[in-house]
């Protein structure tokens, strides 16, 4: 099947529908996605013997501390803020090992890639709304945690 | 289609659920008596995360071997010992010969309990239920893990002789001396955290 | 009194002895203030003991430990071969035209429809997929906002060493 556009204007006014297009995408979608990171180690011990890490700040203690975690101390590692470009993906390395990185599917939901060492461990997919948090964790040796804190800021 | 409510149910039609494949009344079962399991396995192994794991595969096996339940004992009863042979196992499994080696060398050695001068007073006589609980904890915790297992098994599963012998894979000889040190050391124990307070 | 008389006095107290021998034991403590106070303190460990379990709480929410269980119990069990989703664009893509202008006007079409959410709800709520040797299971609280994804694997995998970075 063949489609032939006619106009009186002839291109000039496809090259107006693309423009209008054009700001349609730019205003449409302007939006990027802010985030902070943690890497957080979780252990039932009052100080982590790395002098350099400090608990973590209150909201993200609190958090954590509601959700069905045997820890009660928690301590920050390493914290990165990064954005993520509407449309796109933006990464934030936490470690030597870790890496999270974060992709825009819609503007609502978000597609969490966390890697260790260079390999994929996990992907998910799931809304993250602003102020809500999602929490990748797992058990590490000497029954300690370790989490990584995924924060949506903008 | 309405979600069953198995909290009022009791725990023989629950298991015959179970056993039909019912696993929202297995879950049941799980959130009544997953308490006791995990005391179990915590009062043996003294590390709340192996207790946590053992119960947990203990719960799994549970399912698994449904159908060989008879209601020869109460449901928990059965399931305890599941968890009690899973911490055994991992006991054997751990390399934990340092103190255990120091205990037996105290049996070995002729039995130093029986040098222990005999406690003359009850050393929990007038303790509240809540302190006694704690004391009996600090003086388990300092207990070797057989000499502690046998007094779980036989204070609290209240086996026989017997079938703490089976369960441990030794003589009953050995159940009955590991039992008698374990209580005298228990004692002293307890009459020195009198003493403390 | 010597090591077999203990036992025998320990097997007394826990019901473990023949009626007759048991007779005997209880005579003899009648008369032997030593077997007598000893007898006592093994009786009073019992009974502290048994008055005494400790009482503990597993410290893992309901739904958090059910959830590792059943997992497990799932990995136990075989499962159908998983049928591959059809894409809800399919049909879209059959209709986009290789020519400049329409295919812009389908472009304008997508963009205005996620502008306006048109397509969004068709997204599941949350998928996942757990690579390596890992597995996953996840804990979502509502009222705090707050979603927890464990993820099952060796705990001397190197990831889960914060402390020694």
């Amino acid at each position: 099947m063949k489609f032939r556009i006619t106009s009186p204007a002839g291109p000039g006014w496809l090259a107006a529908l693309f423009l209008l297009l054009a700001g349609a995408l730019t205003t449409a979608t302007a939006k990027d996605l802010k985030f902070q990171a943690y890497l957080v180690w979780a252990a039932n011990t009052d100080k982590s013997p790395d002098p350099r890490h400090k608990p973590v700040e209150e909201e993200v203690r609190r958090k954590l501390r509601e959700l069905p975690l045997r820890w009660s101390n928690y301590f920050e590692v390493n914290r990165v803020t990064f954005v993520v470009p509407e449309g796109k993906s933006g990464t934030a390395s936490l470690s030597e090992k870790c890496k999270i990185e974060v992709a825009d599917v819609n503007g609502q939901h978000v597609e969490v890639s966390l890697i260790g060492k260079g390999e994929p461990v996990l992907k998910r997919t799931q809304p993250l709304a602003k102020g809500k948090m999602l929490v990748l964790g797992g058990d590490a040796p000497d029954s300690t945690g370790w989490l990584v804190v995924l924060k949506r800021t903008d | 289609m309405a979600e069953t409510d198995y909290s009022s149910a009791d725990d023989p039609t629950l298991v015959r659920n179970a056993q039909a494949g019912d696993l929202g009344a297995f879950e049941e079962l799980v959130a009544r008596h997953r308490d006791k399991i995990y005391g179990r396995a915590l009062s043996m192994m003294r590390n709340e995360q192996e207790a946590i794991d053992l119960s947990q595969e203990a719960w799994v096996k549970g399912w698994q071997r449904l159908n060989q339940f008879q209601g020869e004992s109460s449901f928990p009863t059965w399931l305890t010992r599941i968890v009690i042979n899973l911490c055994l196992d991992q006991l054997r499994k751990q390399k934990r010969r340092q103190a255990e080696s120091i205990e037996a060398l105290d049996e070995d050695a002729g039995g130093v309990e029986r040098q222990m001068p005999v406690v003359m007073v009850n050393p929990t006589e007038r303790l509240e239920r809540g302190e006694l609980r704690q004391r009996i904890d600090r003086a388990l915790a300092q207990l070797s893990h057989e000499h502690r297992t046998v007094l779980v098994l036989h204070e609290f599963e209240e086996m026989e002789y017997k079938t703490i012998a089976k369960t441990m894979d030794c003589s009953i000889g050995t159940v009955m001396s590991r039992l008698f040190y374990a209580r005298r050391k228990l004692a002293a124990l307890l009459a020195d955290l009198k003493k403390e307070n | 009194m010597n090591a077999e008389q203990e036992l025998k006095l320990q097997s007394f107290l826990d019901g473990e002895l023949p009626e007759a021998e048991a007779r005997e034991v209880a005579a003899w403590l009648a008369r032997d203030a030593d077997a007598k106070a000893l007898h006592s303190e093994l009786r009073h460990t019992r009974q502290a003991l048994k008055q005494s379990e400790p009482n503990a709480l597993l410290p893992e929410s309901r739904e958090f430990f059910w959830s590792k269980i059943q997992r497990d119990i799932a990995r136990l069990e075989p499962t159908p071969a998983a049928t591959p989703a059809v894409s809800p664009f399919r049909w879209l893509r059959r209709l986009l035209v290789p020519t400049g202008s329409l295919a812009a006007l389908a472009l304008a079409v997508l963009v205005a429809g996620g502008q306006f959410g048109w397509f969004s709800g068709r997204l599941a709520p949350a998928t996942e997929t757990a690579m390596a040797n890992a597995s996953t299971f996840t804990y979502h609280d509502e009222a705090n906002g707050t979603t927890l994804v464990w993820v099952s694997f060796p705990a001397e995998t190197e990831i889960a060493q914060p402390a020694a970075n």
